[in-house]
């Protein structure tokens, strides 16, 4: 003798619900017993759900930008001659910045970094001061593996820092000492005799010069031509130099009005380009990438890789969307926030992204012979 | 290392050497030091560990011993610094002229003409005062670096 529930409780409890079907994507993990095949896997992420989601969801928008060309945009009233031409509109990419903070660049993504900027796949790079010092520190010495908990009081008596669970000996930064300053008596030289204006961005072009070693960065970025901007430049050991320097040679002048109008005008003379960003991290280079893309009334793709959070009111835990208030990304732009700490996602990301792409293209080239 | 030494002029002895070099870890507080091709008295030389900016280094505050102008500088501790020879020689006063020169009574005996009155006014005051009352005077001349100055003042005669 079973009662039956009144009907209308019914309802409530067995509110029917909407479809899902067909307009969201079913939640389903990777299947090991497909085997260990790590592509599969990372394709897995989409409909993982969380923050592999949303990684899954960073590398679709990434794809987005590296695919997209002029031509798959409507030709407007206002183009020119050479903006009509089909081959010139296959030819138009979108811009990439790329930024993020210096404990990356302590990290092995550095030599992500590294490979990004080797085959020219970013235009514009923005970081911190010790975003370039690490990079060319490790040329001249390495960073060790340490851990969160060292003792510091321990370290400093044994002449070691730490950045996280990182080590850098205090005679790497001797030896960068060694290497940089005879660089800036031949740079405040030729800022007296041959009239050099020099700005963070040449300062950095210059040190990627110098340093001639194919694991930096800022090397690949001096040898491609492509700008890398810190307007914080004296915040790191690289202002330690500076400074000791301006004592024993006073005078280098460095001017940073040249670079925001260098950086600000990547941005506002991109067009008919569009223009995406990738930041790693919060800080300086997340705001001044935005601020710059402001200037063109927003970017077209964002992509956010940090763990920081929105709470404090803080930018560096802003959303995309905050952004898209200030007009320095597009209301109709692709836009997505990993909360993840990018040593673990932006290799993931870069694998199925930059790095699959040309191996493709590498690959097409070779079957080409 | 710096070569802005070396090129004050030192007309008159050419031979003895003007500053020797010092580890700048060794100098310290009241010690002497060159600054800018400058003699200068250390009155600071606070020091940074070897760390995130490099060598460890001495951050020296000194005093021009002539004109008392402040000087800074900083140089990794490991580095050699210039060391100002600084000699004080007493010589008893004569005369003073009419255009601010002093002639000076030397050891052997001879005079010297070339030193003007000091520029510090209490010293100067003692000297011109103290002349003009017939005192006999023994000034203190210190000199460095090819510069010499008067920098003390002596009463040696008979207490009235």
């Amino acid at each position: 003798m079973e009662e039956q529930l009144p009907s209308s409780v019914h309802a409530i409890v067995f509110k029917e619900s909407e479809h899902l079907e067909g307009k969201c994507i079913k939640i389903e993990g990777y299947d090991f017993n497909e085997g260990v095949n790590y592509s599969q896997l990372l394709k897995s992420m989409v409909s993982t759900g969380f923050q592999a989601s949303n990684l899954g969801d960073a590398i679709a928008v990434v794809n987005h930008m590296l695919d997209w060309r002029l031509a798959d945009e409507d030709i407007t009233e206002d183009c020119n001659e050479e903006e009509r031409d089909p081959a010139y509109r296959e030819s138009v990419k979108c811009k990439v910045f790329l930024g993020f903070t210096s404990n990356l660049v302590s990290s092995g993504v550095r030599d992500i970094i590294r490979y990004l900027v080797q085959h020219h796949m970013v235009d514009v790079v923005v970081t911190t001061a010790g975003g370039i010092e690490e990079d060319l520190i490790k040329c001249l010495a390495p960073t060790y593996k340490g851990d969160f908990y060292l003792p510091g009081a321990h370290l400093r008596s044994k002449g070691l820092n730490r950045i996280g669970n990182l080590l850098v000996p205090n005679d790497n930064y001797c030896k960068f000492e060694d290497w940089i300053i005879p660089i800036f008596d031949q740079m405040l030289k030729e800022q007296i005799e041959e009239n050099v204006s020099w700005t963070p961005s040449k300062v950095i072009g210059r040190l990627g010069k110098e340093i001639n070693n194919e694991s930096s960065y800022l090397y690949w970025a001096y040898k491609n031509n492509i700008p890398v901007f810190c307007p914080g430049l004296t915040d790191g050991s690289l202002g330690d130099m500076l400074y000791f320097h301006s004592f024993r040679s006073p005078g280098l002048i460095v001017d940073i009005v040249q670079d925001i109008r260098a950086m600000n005008g990547e941005a506002v003379h991109a067009s008919p380009r569009k223009t995406g960003i990738i930041v790693l991290g919060g800080g300086l280079p997340k705001h001044h990438i935005c601020n710059a893309n402001m200037m063109r009334n927003g970017a077209d793709y964002a992509v956010f890789i940090n763990t920081a959070q929105e709470f404090d009111g803080s930018d560096s835990g802003a959303r995309p969307d905050e952004a898209v208030s200030w007009g320095k990304i597009r209301g109709s732009a692709k836009t997505v926030k990993v909360h993840c700490d990018a040593t673990i996602a932006f290799p993931l990301l870069v694998a199925e992204t930059f790095a699959s792409k040309r191996n493709t293209s590498v690959k097409t080239k070779v079957n080409n012979f | 290392m710096s070569d802005e030494e070396h090129h004050f002029e030192s007309k008159a002895d050419a031979g003895a050497s003007k500053t020797y070099p010092q580890q700048a870890g060794t100098i310290r507080k009241n010690g002497y030091i060159v600054i800018k091709n400058r003699p200068c008295k250390v009155v600071e030389v606070p020091t940074s560990k070897t760390g995130k900016h490099g060598h460890a280094k001495c951050h020296f505050v000194g005093i021009d011993i002539f004109n008392a102008k402040k000087l800074e500088d900083i140089v990794p501790s490991s580095h050699n610094c210039d060391v100002p020879h600084v000699n004080r020689t007493d010589y008893q006063l004569i005369d003073i002229s009419e255009d601010g020169f002093v002639s000076l009574l030397t050891e052997n005996g001879n005079t010297k003409d070339d030193l003007r009155l000091p520029t510090d006014e209490n010293l100067l005051s003692q000297i011109k005062d103290g002349f003009a009352e017939g005192k006999d005077l023994v000034v203190t001349v210190m000199s460095a670096m090819g510069e010499e100055q008067i920098c003390a003042l002596k009463d040696i005669g008979p207490k009235n």
